[in-house]
């Protein structure tokens, strides 16, 4: 823009979105919601061979009221449908969703009375990743596009509580 | 355990009348009895004297729908002697019209899950259950899943909760 030029060192001129935007792509704080199997590969995607902190993403919050991206890994009772509407509902604004895993997107194999043939039917999913269960670097590929999701969001629209 | 072991013949001595059948298959034995005594003659076997069973290793049920079978339930145990290291399976018989049969919580600590497990999944009640709740499905469920007659995708149980969508924040 050429602004900086008569505002000197120190000072960058930007708009308020890209820069919310930017800190949020990059310091999400997931809430972990790991029933099965998939929440040992996001686990593994936490530790230190494939290091989800290299994306920012490694301050897993037990707490919804601290996080702002909710992965679903595993498979969803309808015991523990409850429960996971309960944690998304505390979650504060903005919040976004990866089913994680074929159980959590569409109920996988089991095609029974007890489980729920996707979340995605109750709270709204941003990304899902396929796999039974997904390998790490399916999982950092999820959080890539959640970031570029982020990146997209405008500050004053529904998401946000405007 | 062999089916001519002694406290199979002292068992079908004392309750000749309730006892269906005895059968060994593979040096396994079975008795099938039943229902309405099988408190007292799980007691017997727990306190005999030579072969006292004194460990219920599992206490699970069977639904024997347009099977050929006494009754249409049978509630299974399987006794275990550590004092002669022997394995004993009994089956009581219950009817659908009155699926109900007494409990043995007060005989072995362990019946009290298990029982309430098989009331879960199969709605037999046990008479006389100090905590005749549910165990695993939902404390509002309706209905008993593991009855052959239940519908594998459920009653559709698995879509009553509320939506939330990306627009209105909850």
């Amino acid at each position: 823009m050429g602004l900086e030029k008569l505002l000197g060192d120190g000072i960058l001129a930007t708009r308020v979105s890209a820069l919310v935007n930017w800190a949020r792509q990059n310091a999400l704080w997931p809430m972990p919601f790991g029933t099965a199997c998939c929440a040992i590969e996001m686990m593994a995607t936490l530790s230190s061979r494939f290091d989800l902190s290299r994306f920012g993403a490694e301050v897993i919050r037990f707490s919804p009221r601290q996080a702002d991206l909710m992965i679903v890994s595993g498979r969803i009772s309808i015991k523990m449908m409850p429960v996971l509407l309960k944690i998304w509902e505390q979650m504060p604004e903005p919040k976004w969703c990866i089913s994680m895993g074929a159980c959590a997107s569409s109920g996988g194999v089991f095609d029974t009375y007890t489980l729920i043939q996707g979340v995605d039917q109750f709270i709204p999913v941003d990304v899902y990743i396929p796999g039974c269960p997904p390998r790490p670097e399916n999982l950092i590929d999820g959080i890539r596009k959640i970031q570029e999701i982020v990146s997209k969001e405008r500050l004053w629209d529904a998401k946000h509580g405007n | 355990m062999n089916a001519n072991h002694p406290v199979v013949a002292r068992f079908r001595e004392r309750f000749a009348a309730d006892v269906l059948s005895v059968e060994e298959f593979r040096g396994q034995t079975v008795i099938s009895v039943k229902a309405p005594r099988a408190v007292e003659m799980l007691k017997s076997l727990r306190d005999d004297a030579e072969c006292p069973f004194d460990m219920l290793t599992d206490l699970t049920a069977a639904d024997y729908l347009r099977l050929d079978a006494p009754e249409r339930f049978a509630v299974v145990y399987q006794l275990l002697s550590m004092l002669r290291n022997e394995r004993l399976r009994v089956k009581a018989y219950v009817s659908e019209a009155r699926p109900e049969i007494g409990s043995v919580s007060s005989l072995w600590g362990n019946a009290n899950w298990l029982e309430r497990e098989v009331w879960d999944l199969y709605g037999i009640r046990f008479l006389g259950h100090p905590d005749p709740r549910r165990i695993l499905m939902p404390d509002d469920y309706e209905g008993h899943p593991l009855r052959k007659d239940y519908p594998l995708k459920g009653r559709g149980e698995r879509s009553h909760f509320p939506k939330y969508t990306a627009e209105e924040a909850p």
